[in-house]
């Protein structure tokens, strides 16, 4: 059987008093397409720091593709490409100056880094603008550069904070397509992202995050079974208007499953009355 | 809408304003940082108005010295003095940094006179305005004590002469702002700025090798430019104070209302410019370029740099890349040239007194040349993290080791050294003479040896104490507190044990003695520089949670 693409166990990050990640024990299959959720400030961006190398875990262990992160470093690194919070863009670059130092420092031939350099500047829309320094790239831009960056070594474990964030429909078309043919080559994909409606669509396992602390994990189906199993059997005590059984043929959304597992409410019933 | 007034009102968006900066400043205190900022700030104040009030006293005197006997036109000299004061402290005071966005107030329902009253108050708030005004007091209070019948006269004509001032200073800040916004012209500028700072530099050697005799065509020049000089505002303002005092008042009415035309007119072009910021101007980066086929399916291959590791030859060509498109960095480093020709141009007396130190004994040209390119270098050297900003985190992601990223940006640093060194030899044959051949090995000895010490020290800087940097603005180039002090301390070590060295050497009257002295220690900081990078992937990683929050922060 193949090693888990990602695992923790008991990965904590304290920042001084606070307890940002909580004991998370994380399993993600290799060829998974994962999403990782949790409201804002609940330890997402801080988890996928610790698994990259970003950040240094106060205590756990965390391991890719079988191999130690804190033992063998540079051999996980080779195998893992990283889009972090900031993107980590030199702006001083063109893109093509920029892919092809990544294709360089991770260890491709100038000859293969060329080539992979223009095969993914014309894939994400960037050859257009040979001249232009990153700095000057729009956020989008600057996305799918990062993006490019990410996987000019064909990484066999993807990491993406927040990933489709300020990015327009078409490059989001761009990289969700990029994505899915990751995955079908049998790479694993791990995302952080706010916007439910494409974790949905895309991922087929999930973890949701809340206050440090890992609160589910599995497959859409697991965690939608999970949340209905706890509504019925809490059903006896509520109203009918209150119930989270869905109706008949209707099945929970992944925005709904969230917010009954994180307990969050839209506020949207609290008065705002001179809001017109 | 119930609570929405039709129209906003000026003076509670005014009151709101002026309450979210003093809010600022009181959330400012919150760090040490910022406490320091206010320390700093007090001090500031302290001398700003130390020189405000004691400039405006001399000019008070001067003014009634001129006014009461007789030379009442060089009032037109104090008039200029305040002027450029006012103009270009502001200028050199902010070194280009980036500006406050002003569409930050233009998401607000401002009416147009309360975005530009806004602008031009809270804009005119700093030191060159009050320290002008507070000299301009003192002038009119001057002339007043000479002349006390012409005291409104002159406090009216010197009014409107702050508020041109005042205005023209808002107006040059608003299209600063406007080529600042964007990364090229905020460049172009800078570069501007620098070469002015550069022939700032000329100033006082050109006047001490040319100032003591009189030029014959000094006072032809002069003769010639004093009709400009009195159809400017501070002319305009002398000469409507000065004839008044012969009491040919309708002439100095004339030049009054000429001082009041120029007024009016850099008010209509602060109007232009805040009308186009108020109407929301594009300024934006993105590039629409488009580039031909050939252009855009052109293969670019990374340098081949035989003999050198991949990453390492990766990080070099980055560096390079990075230094290449940066105006300020690109011109420091033509500095010790420049430094050499200050001194070529400086007096060439025969005695030591009289001449300057490099004229009296040249030999030391090439040595004091190079002390200074690696000098300048070491800015570099001590925060080399610092322009990387967030692309640090790349460091950590990438499954290269940390030795060879500062091995290839090391190897950069090296042989920019090595062209300085270069360039400086050459200039130095050009302006001077050819150095002797022990001086030069001597000299490039020394420099190795030093580079070495440098290196060494300035890897382990760069990972404890890094600071963002911006290689493209002036004055964001600065390493922190901590790494100048050290940095400091290690030059002079460094310097102290070359001029021992230099002194062995002229004790035994041989200068190729200093060179293997400068050999043998350059060994011994090659060891130093080896045990320290051999040990550089621990001290990063411990580090990796302080570096990434100071280069990754906004």
């Amino acid at each position: 059987m193949d090693a888990p693409a990602i695992e923790t166990q008991g990965l904590t990050r304290r920042f001084g008093d606070l307890v940002a990640v909580a004991d998370v024990n994380l399993s993600v299959a290799p060829g998974q397409f994962f999403g990782f959720l949790g409201p804002n400030g609940a330890g997402k961006s801080t988890t996928i720091k610790m698994l990259t190398g970003l950040l240094s875990a106060s205590s756990g262990r965390i391991q890719i593709l079988g191999l130690d992160l804190g033992r063998n470093p540079v051999d996980v690194k080779r195998q893992i490409g990283v889009v972090p919070e900031g993107m980590a863009l030199f702006g001083r670059l063109t893109g093509a100056e920029y892919l092809n130092f990544v294709g360089c420092m991770y260890g491709l031939d100038r000859e293969t880094a060329g080539k992979r350099t223009a095969e993914l500047l014309d894939f994400m829309q960037l050859a257009d603008q040979p001249k232009t320094l990153v700095t000057d790239y729009s956020h989008g831009m600057q996305k799918k550069l990062a993006m490019a960056g990410a996987v000019i070594h064909g990484p066999r474990v993807l990491f993406l904070d927040e990933p489709f964030e300020g990015v327009d429909a078409i490059a989001s078309g761009t990289l969700k397509a990029m994505l899915q043919r990751m995955i079908a080559r049998g790479a694993t994909i791990f995302l952080t992202s706010h916007v439910l409606e494409i974790v949905e669509r895309l991922c087929s396992h999930l973890a949701i995050i809340h206050r440090g602390r890992l609160v589910a994990q599995g497959s859409l189906e697991e965690l939608r079974a999970g949340v209905e199993a706890q509504a019925a059997a809490a059903l006896a005590g509520t109203s009918p208007g209150e119930s989270a059984v869905p109706a008949p043929g209707e099945k929970l959304t992944l925005e709904e499953i969230f917010l009954r597992i994180v307990g969050g409410t839209r506020g949207a019933e609290q008065e705002l009355s001179w809001l017109g | 809408m119930a609570g929405l007034s039709s129209s906003p009102d000026m003076r509670g968006q005014l009151g709101a304003v002026a309450r979210v900066r003093f809010q600022l400043f009181v959330n400012g205190l919150r760090t040490i940082r910022g406490r320091l900022e206010v320390v700093a700030r007090g001090i500031m104040f302290l001398m700003f108005g130390a020189a405000g009030l004691g400039g405006s006293f001399g000019l008070g005197v001067a003014a009634w010295y001129f006014v009461s006997h007789g030379n009442v036109e060089w009032i037109a000299i104090l008039l200029w003095v305040v002027f450029l004061f006012w103009q270009l402290f502001p200028l050199m005071a902010s070194a280009f940094s980036e500006n406050v966005d002003s569409s930050n107030l233009l998401r607000f329902p401002l009416s147009f006179p309360s975005y530009f009253l806004i602008r031009l108050v809270y804009g005119s708030l700093d030191p060159s305005t009050i320290i002008g005004c507070l000299w301009l007091l003192g002038l009119t209070i001057g002339v007043g004590i000479a002349q006390p019948s012409l005291f409104f006269w002159a406090a009216l004509v010197l009014f409107v002469f702050a508020i041109f001032n005042v205005l023209l200073a808002r107006m040059i800040f608003a299209w600063i702002e406007r080529w600042l916004a964007q990364r090229r012209t905020r460049e172009i500028l800078g570069a501007v700025f620098f070469i002015f700072i550069i022939c700032f530099q000329f100033i006082g050697p050109l006047m001490s090798r040319y100032g003591e005799h009189r030029h014959p065509d000094a006072s032809r020049v002069t003769a010639q430019a004093l009709p400009y000089e009195r159809a400017l505002p501070p002319g305009l303002a002398a000469a409507a104070i000065a004839r008044a005092v012969k009491g040919a008042f309708a002439p100095a009415l004339g030049a009054f209302a000429l001082e009041s035309v120029y007024a009016l007119a850099v008010l209509w072009l602060l109007n232009v410019r805040l009308r186009a910021q108020y109407t929301g101007e594009n300024l934006s980066e993105t590039a629409a370029r488009k580039t031909s086929p050939k252009e855009k399916n052109a293969l670019r291959l990374s340098w081949n740099i035989s003999g050198v590791p991949g990453p390492v030859a990766a990080m070099l060509e980055k560096e390079v890349h990075y230094l290449s498109r940066s105006g300020p960095m690109l011109f420091t480093f033509i500095m010790p040239v420049v430094i050499l020709l200050i001194f070529r141009l400086g007096p060439a007396g025969t005695s030591a007194r009289q001449s300057n130190f490099l004229s009296h004994a040249p030999d030391l040209a090439f040595p004091v040349g190079a002390a200074y390119a690696l000098l300048i270098l070491t800015n570099l050297v001590y925060n080399c993290f610092g322009a990387d900003a967030v692309g640090m985190q790349f460091y950590y992601v990438c499954p290269v080791r940390f030795r060879e990223i500062l091995m290839g940006k090391n190897l950069t640093h090296a042989l920019l050294l090595a062209c300085e060194v270069v360039m400086v030899w050459f200039a130095v044959c050009f302006m001077f003479h050819p150095p002797a051949v022990d001086v030069t090995l001597a000299t490039v000895t020394g420099v190795a040896f030093a580079l070495l010490l440098n290196l060494t020290a300035g890897n382990l800087l760069s990972i404890y104490t890094p600071k963002k940097i911006d290689y493209g603005a002036f004055g964001k180039q600065r390493a922190s507190t901590a790494t100048v002090f050290a940095s400091l301390g290690i030059q002079f070590a460094v310097f102290g044990l070359a001029a021992v060295t230099l002194l062995i050497a002229r004790v035994f009257g041989r200068i190729w003695l200093a060179a293997f002295i400068f050999l043998i220690l350059a060994g011994v900081a090659a060891i130093a520089y080896a045990l320290v990078l051999k040990r550089v992937d621990r001290v990063a990683l411990d580090r990796r949670d302080a570096i990434l929050a100071e280069l990754s922060r906004a």
